[in-house]
């Protein structure tokens, strides 16, 4: 289907195009590696795109450390970013596993997150991190916690005349994004697990991608850590506590039953990349 | 209100006007059928293989996911304006040297990643940065090995 292109230069003009258009005839454009693919293959059905390329949300910005990233800044921006990688490694770790670098020279997190898929490589590691989403409309601004965000597969909280203006990561946190795939790069996660760690010291998040119908925490798994430097016994319990609880189903890219099984070597490789961030960053004075 | 038809682009150092651009026009389909840079290849137009790759501004991008109207005002470099790039030239020849193309198809998309990836990271780019960059390009003779080879010979020069 052909579709015509409107590139506003300032959200003022942003909003009275938004408002104009007719939701599902309207789609929004941030890098478009997600929207072009989805309009080719009729899983998208929008005669008119939006661009948001011109707003001024290209950019993220340090706020001590608190992490301010605007809905269109390319997710290689952050990645090159070396207090990303150094703060919030789960976020390092999930944005390199987005696609290639070519399409992360244009990919966003506004985008990645608007488009709400279950198998989002961004969404574990943002419910993790317990960030915030910030909205705006003609009508305000408003700030939504992730988890009410992301409603359900492909469905926000976003209401028809709002944009996602930025993210805010409330802060620097030791974290850990892993994943399995078919092919290790350019492919989508069978499973993902996120982990973040604190505050308060030992209290830990557990979120899982490739679940259905939307990526989750995962209280029970959360509940079986309790210490900063986990046991063996206590890893354990979380990862089978995912493996119970976790709301897996059978799909084109794995079974139900294999996506059981691969959760729980996730859940331990995550908790423990993550304990030893803290303790290289405690230093030796770290303690327990 | 729709994109101006008319929009200006720098392709390979030359400043070039293209009119009645439509909007859902790709920058693939501008380079190929428009301007005739047919170097630039289309594989899967999934933004899955990588045989689209070409420097916007100096950064890898994959024209077959790039509305040419959201470029406008950027400067391109395809696989035909790359050895003009001192980088660019340095990847070609240590792709010949190393004979690092089969039937050739990927090759132009390889040839740009790599070149964008050094401009991105310096020459000095670890192994498993050149790796990572090129995990996005697909060569379905499968010959991985020379293309690997030929990049570790470009880093050996540079240590």
């Amino acid at each position: 289907m052909p579709f015509s292109l409107s590139t506003p230069k300032d959200p003022a003009e942003a909003f009275r195009l938004l408002v104009a258009g007719r939701p599902g005839e309207t789609a929004l454009l941030a890098g478009g590696t997600a929207l072009l693919r989805d309009l080719d293959e009729g899983q998208n059905h929008a005669t008119h795109l939006i661009s948001l390329r011109k707003l001024p949300w290209n950019r993220h910005a340090w706020k001590g450390e608190a992490l301010e990233i605007g809905s269109t800044e390319p997710l290689r921006t952050l990645e090159n970013d070396p207090l990303v990688r150094a703060r919030l490694p789960g976020l390092h770790q999930a944005i390199e596993a987005v696609g290639s670098v070519a399409l992360r020279h244009r990919a966003t997190l506004g985008g990645n997150l608007g488009r709400a898929s279950p198998a989002s490589d961004l969404i574990p590691v943002l419910l993790a991190l317990e960030a915030l989403v910030n909205l705006r409309s003609p009508r305000g601004q408003r700030v939504v916690d992730i988890e009410q965000f992301i409603i359900s597969s492909r469905q926000t909280a976003r209401e028809p005349d709002e944009l996602i203006e930025s993210v805010s990561i409330p802060r620097a946190l030791p974290s850990a994004y892993v994943w399995q795939r078919v092919r290790p790069s350019n492919d989508i996660s069978q499973v993902g697990v996120a982990v973040a760690l604190g505050p308060p010291p030992g209290r830990w998040r557990v979120a899982l991608g490739g679940v259905s119908p939307r990526p989750v925490r995962l209280p029970e798994a959360e509940e079986a850590l309790v210490s900063r430097r986990p046991s063996e016994a206590e890893v354990e319990l979380a990862a089978q506590a995912a493996a119970r609880h976790a709301p897996f189903v059978t799909d084109r890219r794995a079974t139900e039953g294999y996506r059981r099984r691969l959760v729980t070597t996730l859940v331990r490789r995550a908790v423990r990349s993550t304990a030893e961030h803290r303790a290289r960053r405690a230093g030796p004075k770290g303690g327990r | 209100m729709t994109a101006p038809p008319t929009i200006t682009l720098t392709v390979n150092g030359r400043t070039l006007e293209c009119r009645r651009v439509p909007d859902d026009e790709r920058l693939l389909d501008t380079l190929r059928w428009r301007l005739g840079l047919k170097g630039t290849k289309e594989g899967c137009r999934t933004g899955d293989c990588g045989a689209c790759t070409v420097l916007v501004d100096g950064e890898s991008v994959l024209s077959c996911l790039a509305l040419t109207h959201t470029v406008e005002g950027s400067s391109l470099v395809t696989v035909e304006g790359i050895a003009a790039e001192p980088l660019g030239k340095a990847v070609v020849a240590a792709f010949q040297a190393e004979g690092a193309v089969q039937c050739g198809y990927c090759t132009p998309g390889f040839v740009v990643a790599l070149t964008g990836l050094l401009k991105e990271r310096g020459p000095k780019a670890s192994r498993e940065e050149i790796l990572a960059a090129l995990s996005g390009n697909l060569c379905r003779c499968t010959g991985y090995s020379p293309i690997i080879r030929a990049t570790e010979r470009l880093l050996e020069k540079h240590r």
